[in-house]
């Protein structure tokens, strides 16, 4: 009889326990599996670009007077308020940026579990769709986070290092909590986005140009039909748009669009809420082909 | 008794899978038989909580299969017949990270991945990315994953498909060493007859989603009928046609070998009575051991 055990069999002396976090693996082993991408790590750095941008703006709107022969007339731009984190967070690079590595990073999250028939062996496990959920979310949130909250955070203290007081922290004592606030706006949205249209594809690389296709097409379509029909209201039809309305409500900023921003907030929970439905139906342990 | 399952029946749509199956499993290793489409995954599904039954109810180790699902995932090793791993991990990242969810310390878990590895001999491959392993490479790692949390109980689906012949035997003698020194139970789904007799001592036979028969192998092959091994010269329609009006099934094999199941309360000498009423020279008479083929023909009707 032909053997091919190298070792014997022992049992496990230890205790298997629940845990307060089932899904944890499940996060840290997704951002793990993202860094493993040489193409990924790429684009990961190079989001933080923007960052780098609007803090070397912070700095210089201290030091005005050694900049000047660079700053001439846009000195205006450099005045940090509010109204400087919320053209930070709302700019259409800088989304397009958090796209951009949520497709390469995350885009493949339910997709590769979907082609490697891989959910039956995570439900074979104590564990339940709500985890299994929990776990690829938090991985999106993660970036999202790294993106939003940590660089929108760090420039608000660079700029009280820069100034060297907290009179702007006591001016707009709210902008940490808008920051955090928007941050989790974000999360959320892509969170639902980004996992809905991995769920729809086996395919990683189709999933990448729907997560593409999807936020930029809807961008175009709305700009077409806004070109056409003149109605502000249409603008819900772009998903950076709504993003961007929202942003400035929370930054408490004047409106990019005439079109009042619960309705961004309605068309944004009404894309999470159809993702969600999705999704508890694509997230299962046995595929059923009736 | 490990599983027991009690007027369990499940569809899918209008299809029935699951038929109000009773049965009782004790330890050892089990096969689970059937042709396609009899519900021999639903069965394994079911007992995982994977799919909830429309009607019934069951318990695997004490736990009931409706409320119990995360204790009763925590006590069982599943080996699903499909080909299923992670993109981009190395095997022994790939069971670590079961373990874990499992519930084992991470430590414990990437400590433990190596050991199984090594017991199911892809030691030296355990740092290979899985998109490289070969279909074998790839049954085996599902057994180690299955195996890192010490289940007591495996449900294997299909364990030997896609392997060659050599592959097929190296994963049997770890399913035998498993369930016979390991003390741990293994319910085994198969289509391969030989591989459940070789592992097992009870058997489950399930036919368009009904229990068909279940009971150790040795009784099982005792009860149901007698086999006899003929040779014959003559006009063998006719004493087939005799035969099967006594109430036995006869089946021709290509060979010229002639099967006759005979019912438990049938006589032998009837044979010989319906080879004289026929003109048929007996050639050659053998009472034969009754394998699992002759046993899952004779029960679900296909050969």
């Amino acid at each position: 009889m032909a053997t091919v055990r190298e070792k014997g069999y022992s049992h496990w002396d230890g205790r298997l326990s629940a845990r307060r976090f089932p899904w944890w693996p499940i996060t840290r082993t997704g951002i793990q599996l993202a860094f493993r991408k040489k193409r990924f790590k790429l684009v990961f750095a190079g989001a933080f670009v923007p960052s780098f941008v609007f803090l070397v703006g912070l700095y210089i709107s201290e030091r005005l007077e050694d900049f000047k022969a660079f700053v001439r007339g846009s000195d205006r731009l450099l005045n940090i308020s509010p109204k400087y984190f919320a053209t930070y967070f709302t700019n259409d690079s800088f989304l397009f940026l958090i796209v951009l590595v949520l497709a390469f990073g995350t885009g493949g999250l339910i997709a590769d579990d979907l082609k490697h028939s891989s959910l039956q062996l995570y439900f074979s496990r104590p564990l339940g769709k709500k985890d299994y959920f929990l776990g690829k979310m938090s991985v999106v949130a993660f970036f999202v986070l790294i993106l939003t909250a940590l660089p929108g955070l760090v420039l608000v203290i660079f700029k009280l290092i820069f100034a060297g007081s907290f009179k702007f922290f006591l001016t707009y004592p709210w902008l940490p909590l808008s920051i955090l606030g928007y941050s989790a706006l974000l999360t959320l949205f892509f969170g639902f986005y980004v996992l809905l249209l991995s769920s729809v594809s086996k395919n990683g690389r189709y999933v990448i140009i729907l997560i593409f296709g999807a936020y930029i097409f809807s961008n175009v379509l709305s700009g077409i039909l806004q070109g056409i029909f003149k109605i502000p209201a249409l603008a819900l039809f772009s998903i950076p748009s709504n993003l961007q309305q929202a942003g400035a409500f929370i930054f408490g900023q004047k409106l990019p669009h005439d079109v009042p921003a619960a309705w961004s907030f309605a068309v944004l929970a009404a894309i999470c809420g159809l993702s969600a439905a999705v999704l508890n139906r694509k997230i299962r342990s046995v595929e059923v082909i009736k | 008794m490990s599983i027991e399952v009690k007027d369990l029946s499940f569809r899918y749509g209008r299809i029935v899978a699951l038929d109000g199956v009773t049965m009782r499993l004790g330890d050892g290793a089990v096969g689970l038989l059937g042709p396609n489409g009899a519900g021999k995954s639903t069965l394994l599904r079911i007992l995982l909580g994977f799919l909830v039954p429309e009607r019934g109810e069951g318990r695997v180790l004490g736990y009931d299969i409706r409320r119990e699902q995360a204790e009763i995932r925590r006590s069982v090793g599943y080996m699903p017949e499909s080909d299923c791993f992670i993109a981009g991990m190395d095997a022994v990242t790939f069971t670590a990270y079961f373990g874990e969810l499992s519930g084992m310390p991470r430590q414990e878990a990437m400590k433990r991945a190596h050991e199984v590895l090594f017991y199911v001999g892809l030691g030296e491959a355990r740092y290979r990315l899985l998109d490289t392993y070969s279909a074998g490479m790839k049954q085996r790692l599902k057994l180690a994953q299955a195996l890192v949390h010490d289940p007591k109980i495996l449900f294997l689906d299909e364990p030997t498909s896609n392997l060659d012949p050599t592959g097929r035997m190296e994963v049997l003698d770890l399913i035998r060493d498993i369930s016979a020194n390991k003390s741990i139970q293994v319910l085994i789904s198969s289509h391969i007859l030989d591989d459940i007799e070789s592992l097992c001592e009870s058997v489950v036979i399930l036919k368009h989603g009904r229990l068909a028969a279940e009971g150790r192998m040795a009784d099982l092959r005792a009860i149901s009928y007698s086999l006899f091994e003929l040779r014959i010269k003559g006009d063998g329609g006719a004493f087939r046609k005799d035969l099967e009006g006594l109430g036995s099934r006869v089946d021709e094999m290509d060979d010229g070998l002639i099967k006759v199941y005979m019912p438990e309360a049938g006589d032998r000498m009837d044979i010989f009575r319906a080879a004289a009423r026929t003109n048929i020279q007996l050639r050659s008479f053998v009472k034969s051991q009754t394998s699992l083929e002759d046993l899952f023909a004779d029960v679900v009707g296909v050969d």
